[in-house]
């Protein structure tokens, strides 16, 4: 869904809003098919050629339309895994920033750090964000940065590290900073150094996580520069589309609560271990379209309907687990109907092969996906997030 | 690589592991991922000419079986150094702690800040105020979840927490805490 009323007044973005939702609950309920969504098992076919929206791959961007363009470094989300999108576009949809990680020395994976000589404090690499804008041009938005979200106005929010080398030590302390257009000065919102990473705008107010020991995540929310409080425990499923809300996983990862932002305040809430069909766990970074939530679940997907006052479990898509055993990740709705979704998933490596990666676009209401050819897992094969331009970018 | 197979990758590597005790043995961890919240965890010593003495306790590992998911999938594969050891660490991580070394999982991401440990608290009790799941209480199996680190229960007498913090020090001979390196601390593998 693209933004449609950019930024007129309040007024008119709530009617716009309202009438938008009763449209999308009309076709979620019935489906573009004129067949209810129903729960049950994913069919998986090869043979997607475009997947909707833009995706990156290595040091590749292809567009909406097909057309490909050359990035100026290989993308990796070597500093956030699926706890940001690795590729996120601007409001007014010209700029791609990305996220890049340079290597200073290569670490063998199976071995531990002494036995590759590398000493408690060694340079290992440097996360940096680029830029690529709608001329091809690309450059460097920050060095030692990473995770990005654009605010509505082409403001950009990441993690600024202290230090800009990511060293083999305990923490890789950053601050929340905001620049005001990728030209501008940084402003610090979170002066406090810690492990961030920089989830989403909700209209002005910034979302992002601190992660504590045992990767123990809180969701904070900035108000401003230095209004700083906590949110929840856990991670964040989505924003919904008038970016009031945000769907919040506990985490223990089994209990989805809807939290009004401004307040704080619980909505409404599920605990997924108990619900028909039970399931043993959900995960953070999905997608919100009208009253639908699409997030990672234990047995595939898990898509929502968030009422008033109401989270119920509408359906569960289940995967082939021999085909995809580590499901997927970061799925959203690609249609104004919330029927679409597209989704990565990562296959880990096993039996001498390397981990690869798919993107899949899959019909919720007929229950078929196809799946692009795989990638290898190293280079990133991901949607180019679009969230600000449609989501909770919008006011 | 299984626990004998391992031995000659231990035994090449001495850097870090500087036992207090002269007489210990080189002993390690192996965690064998099998599910996330039964997978066995395994204290290994080489006694020297070929005797690995082992013993293992039920452990568990992450949400997820992808390593690449960060708070949320079971640890990357592959050596840890262990980067600190306390008996009442008093962070979000409470009591008896094993500290490991950052891994890169198969696609690049950095996993960060995990430990070997339990659930209780920096005094190594129980604290279970609600009926519900209270982090620093071992209520049963679903305690084994975890964002990623190596979890043992805390119940019985004695708890699989307290064998493995005493077996590593009366095998490993090293008896230091707070912050300080041992090269090869924990090998993580497939089943």
């Amino acid at each position: 869904m693209k933004r449609v009323f950019g930024a007129r007044g309040a007024a008119a973005a709530v009617v716009v809003v309202a009438g938008g939702a009763a449209a999308i609950v009309g076709v979620g309920v019935f489906g573009a098919h004129g067949a209810a969504p129903r729960t049950g098992p994913l069919s998986v076919h090869a043979g997607l050629k475009k997947p909707p929206g833009a995706v990156v791959r290595g040091t590749t961007l292809v567009d909406e339309k097909g057309a490909r363009s050359e990035l100026g470094a290989s993308v990796s989300g070597s500093m956030m895994g699926p706890l940001a999108p690795v590729a996120v576009r601007s409001t007014d949809g010209k700029l791609i920033a990305y996220n890049t990680w340079q290597e200073l020395r290569p670490v063998d994976a199976d071995k531990s750090f002494s036995a590759q000589g590398i000493e408690k404090g060694a340079a290992l690499g440097v996360p940096s964000l680029r830029i690529h804008d709608d001329q091809g041009q690309d450059f460097l938005l920050a060095r030692g940065a990473y995770s990005a979200a654009w605010r509505h106005d082409g403001a950009i929010a990441f993690v600024q590290g202290v230090d800009p080398v990511f060293r083999a030590s305990a923490a890789y302390d950053g601050q929340v900073v905001v620049r005001r257009g990728v030209h501008g000065r940084d402003v610090t919102w979170m002066s406090a150094r810690a492990h961030y990473v920089v989830y989403a705008w909700a209209g002005d107010r910034l979302l992002f996580y601190r992660i504590g020991l045992g990767e123990k995540t809180e969701l904070l929310v900035a108000d401003a520069p230095g209004k700083i409080r906590s949110l929840a425990e856990g991670t964040a499923i989505a924003v919904s589309p008038d970016a009031a809300r945000v769907a919040i996983l506990s985490e223990d990862a089994t209990s989805v609560r809807v939290l009004d932002i401004a307040s704080g305040r619980e909505q409404s809430w599920i605990d997924v271990t108990i619900a028909t069909p039970a399931l043993r766990w959900v995960a953070y970074s999905g997608s919100w379209v009208g009253d639908h939530i699409v997030a990672p679940a234990s047995a595939g997907l898990a898509v929502f309907q968030v009422g008033p006052g109401s989270l119920t479990l509408e359906q569960v898509l289940s995967l082939d687990q021999a085909q995809f055993p580590a499901g997927v990740q970061e799925p959203r709705f690609v249609d104004n109907a919330g029927n679409e979704i597209a989704a990565s998933a990562d296959v880990p490596p096993a039996n001498g092969n390397n981990g690869v990666s798919f993107l899949l676009q899959c019909d919720r209401v007929v229950r078929t996906c196809e799946r692009t050819d795989a990638a290898p897992a190293k280079e990133w094969l991901r949607q180019v997030d679009d969230t600000a331009t449609e989501e909770g970018g919008q006011w | 690589m299984n626990v004998r197979g391992a031995i000659a990758g231990v035994l090449a590597v001495t850097a870090l592991a500087i036992p207090a005790n002269a007489s210990a043995y080189r002993t390690w961890f192996e965690f064998t991922r099998q599910s996330n919240i039964s997978s066995p965890l395994t204290i290994a010593s080489d006694y020297g000419g070929g005797y690995i003495s082992t013993q293992t306790w039920r452990a568990g590992s992450g949400t997820s079986t992808d390593a690449c998911w960060v708070s949320h999938g079971w640890l990357p594969t592959g050596w840890y150094d262990m980067w600190g050891h306390w008996d009442y660490y008093d962070g979000t991580i409470k009591g008896r702690v094993f500290y490991l070394s950052n891994k890169p999982c198969w696609n690049g991401t950095w996993r960060s800040a995990l430990f070997i440990h339990s659930e209780e608290t920096a005094a190594q009790g129980q604290y279970c105020p609600t009926a519900y799941d209270d982090p620093y209480c071992w209520e049963g199996a679903g305690d084994y979840y975890s964002n990623g680190c190596i979890k043992v229960s805390r119940a019985g007498n004695p708890s699989d927490l307290r064998l493995v913090h005493g077996g590593w020090h009366s095998r490993s001979g090293d008896y230091r805490h707070g912050s300080f390196g041992i090269g090869n601390f924990l090998y993580v593998r497939d089943y």
